[in-house]
């Protein structure tokens, strides 16, 4: 009797439960494949971090630029260089989409990865995609005052501690008395307010809402070393390009209209954003965009490369023919 | 006579064992309550900053949230399908591998330092290899549970074998008896309950390592989700998957006790649990 009751209460709180069930993953660009003729199609696997920059190649799948190029893209959320990579040569995902130090440093080992085409660049000027942000009564304003303080980074021995350094010491002051910690972004606020950390780097979101709560944004580190400076890079292994230059080539072909079709659609990149992240719309519109483009501007790699031999980062320069294979 | 004192012996024990089972209920449910009472306390009296810890009510909330999607089943059910392949293989390997060396001494001494060198091992440094050979896949993440649980039925089963009671085996030689009917009377009996506390042990450490290899390899599941969501700055979806991955270790334990109590209904370590 009481088991009889009790499996009925429960019955009855599944069928409540489950009349107000909602899929998340239910694909909401419903089969946009009535283009033309029923043509071959492709399935690849592109990592890419679920990130505000992802947008611009998640609105331009739904926009179904990539299944016009006979391609159907499975975006892997892969964390930076370090499963990227190994994904990459393991031939589990052909495409990454990541920051240029991971291939540099590839290029470095021999492991046969190379840059086919730009992905975001940070802004030249104006707001930057990134910066490195303060509490308000911190006493820190420009980068020279981060002389002897604790900075968090992302992910150390990149581009970000490494122009962090380089805005420094540009400014006056002494980057080698500086102590970069690893603090992933959404942690950055939470880091600052116990005090583990003086100053911390974060892109938007995060960047926007330590300003807005009354911190202070010190430097764009991009901006202020490199303008304009590659953000993400679209990757593949030299294997890849030499036995399937046609894929590589759709996958060019497409990525560069998706990337046009983004710049020129920001409205639908903050639709992709709020979406893809499962923010409200009008968070995503606070976004800083970094310009999307597939047109890799090589001279601000090697910069970067050079600078990453200064501060010894890396011991030599890339092989940069290798490197940067401009599809 | 005898049958009466009995019986009333027998429902007084009954009755003595049901007060036991709902005191031990209601301790149960007071510490569940306590533990709620004082996160939300921690959060509302803002002892820890909330966007830190987000309150229990506003977990449950997101949780309730969770609970209605799909898609978040999916997610339950991808993480329990690799734990389930991954303790299945575990339990055969270490089943298989742990019997045979554990019975041969010769392969036992041979073997000693070559395991004592693996076991500490922690599976999650092999992720970088598993990526490297099975990408972002599952197969990559079969690894490290694999690799983590196996070494416990494994170590366990070596153990239950070499256990054997020498009177018993002598008894057993002297007697005659085949080589399948010791395996049968002797060995299994003697290793049966080694092999249940290691499955137990192998469940919990499978299910620990399918999280963590959908977080650090990206193979979609629970943990996946756990680290979008912090991605993202999502902090009370983290919680709420927290808590569900520890209902779902809880489930496996008293699943898997309650099969060890069935096997081993024979055996002193569970009858002995009766009679307290």
């Amino acid at each position: 009797m009481k088991k009889s009751l009790a499996t009925i209460g429960l019955l009855a709180v599944a069928a409540l439960a489950l009349s107000g069930c909602t899929d998340s993953a239910a694909d909401p660009a419903a089969e946009p494949s009535d283009s033309g003729a029923p043509e071959e199609v492709t399935k690849i696997r592109v990592a890419a971090l679920p990130i505000a920059e992802t947008g611009a190649l998640w609105a331009a799948i739904d926009e179904g630029i990539f299944a016009d190029h006979g391609l159907e893209v499975e975006v892997v959320p892969a964390q930076g260089g370090a499963q990227a990579i190994p994904a990459l040569l393991s031939g589990d995902i052909q495409f990454a989409i990541g920051q240029p130090f991971g291939p540099i440093r590839a290029d470095l080992q021999d492991l046969g990865v190379a840059i086919i085409g730009d992905y975001a660049d940070s802004r030249a000027e104006g707001d930057d995609v990134n910066a490195v942000v303060a509490l308000g009564d911190s006493g820190i304003a420009s980068p020279k005052d981060l002389s002897g303080k604790k900075v968090s980074v992302n992910s150390l021995g990149a581009a970000g501690d490494l122009t962090i350094r380089a805005a420094i010491d540009a400014d006056g002051g002494d980057s080698s008395t500086v102590e970069f910690i690893e603090v992933a972004f959404p942690d950055v606020k939470a880091q600052l307010d116990s005090g583990t950390i003086d100053a911390g780097w974060a892109p938007d979101p995060f960047r926007g809402m330590i300003v807005g709560e009354g911190g202070v944004s010190v430097v764009a580190p991009y901006q202020a070393t490199i303008p304009g400076l590659s953000v993400l890079t679209n990757i593949t292994t030299q294997d890849l390009i030499d036995n399937d230059p046609d894929l590589v080539a759709a996958y060019s072909a497409a990525m560069t209209e998706a990337l046009d079709f983004a710049s020129a659609n920001e409205d639908a990149v903050y639709a992709a954003i709020a979406e893809g992240l499962d923010i409200p719309l009008e968070a995503a519109q606070g976004i800083t965009l970094p310009t999307f483009t597939f047109e890799m501007d090589v001279d601000s790699i090697k910069t970067l490369a050079d600078l990453a031999v200064k501060y010894e980062y890396i011991e030599k320069l890339p092989d940069f023919d290798r490197l940067i294979q401009q599809q | 006579m005898t049958t009466a004192t009995s019986s009333r012996r027998l429902s007084g024990h009954r009755r003595r064992q049901r007060i036991g089972a709902l005191r031990r209920v209601l301790l149960g449910a007071l510490g569940v309550v306590v533990f709620l009472a004082v996160w939300q306390l921690l959060s509302t009296l803002r002892i820890l900053n909330p966007e830190q810890l987000p309150s229990a009510t506003d977990t449950f909330a997101q949780l309730g949230v969770l609970l209605r999607d799909l898609e978040f089943w999916r997610n339950i059910g991808r993480t329990m399908t690799a734990w389930a392949i991954g303790l299945v293989i575990a339990a055969i390997l270490g089943t298989a591998l742990g019997a045979t060396i554990g019975m041969v001494p010769v392969l036992r001494r041979a073997t000693h330092t070559v395991v004592e060198f693996l076991r500490p091992i922690p599976s999650v440094a092999l992720i970088p290899l598993a990526i490297l050979v099975y990408g972002l896949q599952l197969p990559a993440a079969l690894i490290i549970i694999v690799y983590a649980s196996f070494w416990q039925v494994f170590v366990q089963v070596l153990y239950g074998v070499a256990d054997i009671d020498t009177v018993a085996r002598d008894t057993a030689r002297s007697f005659g008896l085949t080589r399948a009917s010791q395996l049968r009377n002797l060995v299994l009996p003697t290793a049966l309950p080694y092999l249940m506390t290691g499955l137990r042990l192998a469940a919990a450490v499978a299910l620990i390592l399918a999280v963590t290899a959908e977080m650090t390899i990206g193979n979609p599941g629970l943990g996946r989700q756990l680290t979008v969501a912090s991605g993202i700055g999502n902090i009370t979806t983290v919680y709420a998957i927290v808590i569900v991955t520890g209902v779902l270790g809880l489930l496996i334990n008293i699943g898997f006790r309650a099969i060890e109590r069935r096997t081993l209904s024979w055996h002193q370590s569970v009858r002995g649990d009766d009679a307290s």
